[in-house]
Formats: structure tokens, sequence, C-alpha cells
């Protein structure tokens, strides 16, 4: 869809450069690596996959939406990624926004203090780490986590940081938690299917 | 250059100089600046006290979350929440990463394009 004016822009809210590598083979567009997860700030993203579509002028008219673009999760999420590359190409080639401005506008919602304190408290938590002082990192990774204990780039993001497994049993105990809060989201879910 | 976040680890006073080099902004007698951008100073006093600046007042002057980690006197500064006003308005934030390679991009970079932006992680 280059063609039509058209860019991805991808962004890991990761640190890990090796990880994230192995996902970019073939990839032509470009995938930026967010360390600091500033994106979660800025665009108040509590989960991914989080996409959002930017039309010419930088306005918004897609907000954090948990959209897949390939189906190698539909069979733990239940979510057909054809559907959503079918409302992609209709806004690209076609111009048509999935929502109106007015939906879109209700559909993210501010990140609470706790939730913004909680990426400070995440931040911090990675700089000890990184400089090997666990101690300070550990007691900031747990404030972290009880500031949001439902959003992802928080909680789950912190599994490999301290040695755990983001796929193993910690995901599932999170998810049940989460399912068990109502499945709280910064933006539009997708229905499965 | 504007630094959006920031880990700064001698505490929440620092002098002007490490507030240029380390944030980007200056103190000027006609407020903190940054390139041709001034925010006005209404109390000098609160943010300035002995040659040092108080990074809490200077979070509270741009709008930004700021948090004072007790034991260990690390600071961490998070993004003016402008931004996501911004954004909740559906005025998408510019902002600016580095590739795998160590170029950076911004979103500014494509504007006149339709862009998809994805959020994604390998955790």
């Amino acid at each position: 869809m280059a063609d039509h004016n058209f860019q991805v822009i991808a962004v890991a809210i990761d640190e890990d450069d090796t990880k994230v590598a192995e996902f970019t083979n073939g990839i032509t567009y470009p995938v930026l690596m967010d360390r600091q997860h500033l994106l979660t700030e800025l665009y108040a993203i509590s989960n991914v996959p989080s996409v959002l579509m930017i039309d010419e002028d930088d306005t918004i008219v897609q907000p954090n939406w948990n959209a897949y673009a390939t189906d190698t999760f539909k069979d733990y999420t239940g979510i057909d990624s054809t559907e959503h590359l079918d409302a992609i190409r209709r806004w690209v080639i076609e111009g048509t926004p999935m929502m109106a401005a007015s939906e879109a506008r209700e559909a993210v919602g501010d990140l609470t203090e706790d939730e913004e304190q909680a990426r400070l408290r995440f931040r911090l938590a990675n700089h000890f780490r990184s400089a090997g002082d666990d101690a300070n990192a550990e007691r900031n990774f747990d404030l972290a986590a009880e500031l949001a204990p439902h959003d992802w780039t928080i909680r789950r993001a912190m599994m490999p940081l301290r040695g755990g497994d983001p796929f193993g049993d910690e995901f599932f105990a999170l998810a049940e938690e989460y399912n068990a809060a109502g499945r709280p989201f910064h933006g539009v879910a997708s229905r499965s299917a | 250059m504007d630094k959006p976040l920031a880990v700064l680890t001698d505490g929440p006073l620092l002098d002007a100089a490490t507030l240029t080099t380390e944030l980007g902004w200056t103190l000027k007698p006609e407020g903190l600046c940054q390139d041709e951008v001034c925010v006005l100073v209404p109390d000098r006093a609160a943010l300035e006290r002995e040659g040092q600046l108080d990074l809490r007042v200077f979070a509270q002057l741009l709008d930004r979350p700021i948090v004072v980690d007790e034991p260990t006197n690390v600071v961490a500064l998070g993004a003016p929440r402008q931004a996501r006003r911004d954004a909740l308005d559906l005025r998408a934030p510019d902002f600016t990463l580095p590739d795998l390679e160590g170029t950076e991009h911004s979103l500014a970079d494509h504007r006149s394009k339709k862009k998809l932006l994805v959020a994604f992680s390998s955790w």
C-alpha cells in the first residue's frame, strides 16, 4: 500500500534489542526501540499490540486499537486478523475511518496518577537493574506493579527483566487477575471471533 | 533539544548548567526556556534556592510527572502531560526514537502521509 502515501511505523515497547530483532526479518518499514516506554506515557498505552491510525495532518483517526496484523496469537486470543487488515485497507485506500471522531475521543481515557507514577517507577527499576543494583530495582518494580496492577506494559514487561517468563505461569496468573478486573484497557478492544 | 524522559541520580536539586545539559532547559530572566519557547516562572524563589534548582518545582511548572525515590535520591521525570492531552484530543504527539541501528526517527518525518503506528513487544 506504499503507493497510497502510507507508512507503517513499528515501535517496540521493549528493552531487549536481540529479541526485537527476531521480529524484524524481511521488514522494510522502520522498527523503533522504545526502551523507556515513552509511548505508553504519550499515548496512554496499557497493552500491546496497540495500533493507531494517524492521518496526513497528524490527527488520530483510530486510537490504541488492540489489532493484530497476523494470526500468530489467534488460538489464544480468538481474534482474527482479517477484519483488522480489511479495516486498515479501507482507511488507506478509500479514506474511511473505523469510527467517528467523537467515539475515538472517548475510547482511550487518560492515565490515572497511579498509572503515571507506575511508569516512572518502572523506569527507575530499569535504571537500577542496568546499574546492577538488584535490591533497588526489585523494590521499584514492586512499587510499579502495585500502582498499575492491570497494565501489561508494566506487569508483563517487567517479567523478563526480573528473570521471569512472560509466556509462562506468571503470565497466565496475570491474565486471570486481569480478566477478574474486567479487562481494563486504554483503547479500543478487539472483538473475539 | 528536549528530553521527554529523564532519570537523574543526584537528587531533586541541581545547578542551572545541569538543567541545560540533562534536560535541555535554561533559566533566563523571562522564564524557563527551550529554543524559542519560554515558560513563565511565577515564583522564582520556589524554583531557585541558593543557586540550586528544584526539579519538583520544575516538573510542576512544565506539568510533567516526577518521582523522587526516597532511599536513593534518584529522580525520574516523565513527559509533559500536554502531549497526552493532545493525544486524547486526537492530535498525535510527536516522538523521536532510534531504530535497531541507532538511527533516529520521528513521527513528524512522515507528515502528509497516513501512518499506522504499531506498538508491539517481545514480551
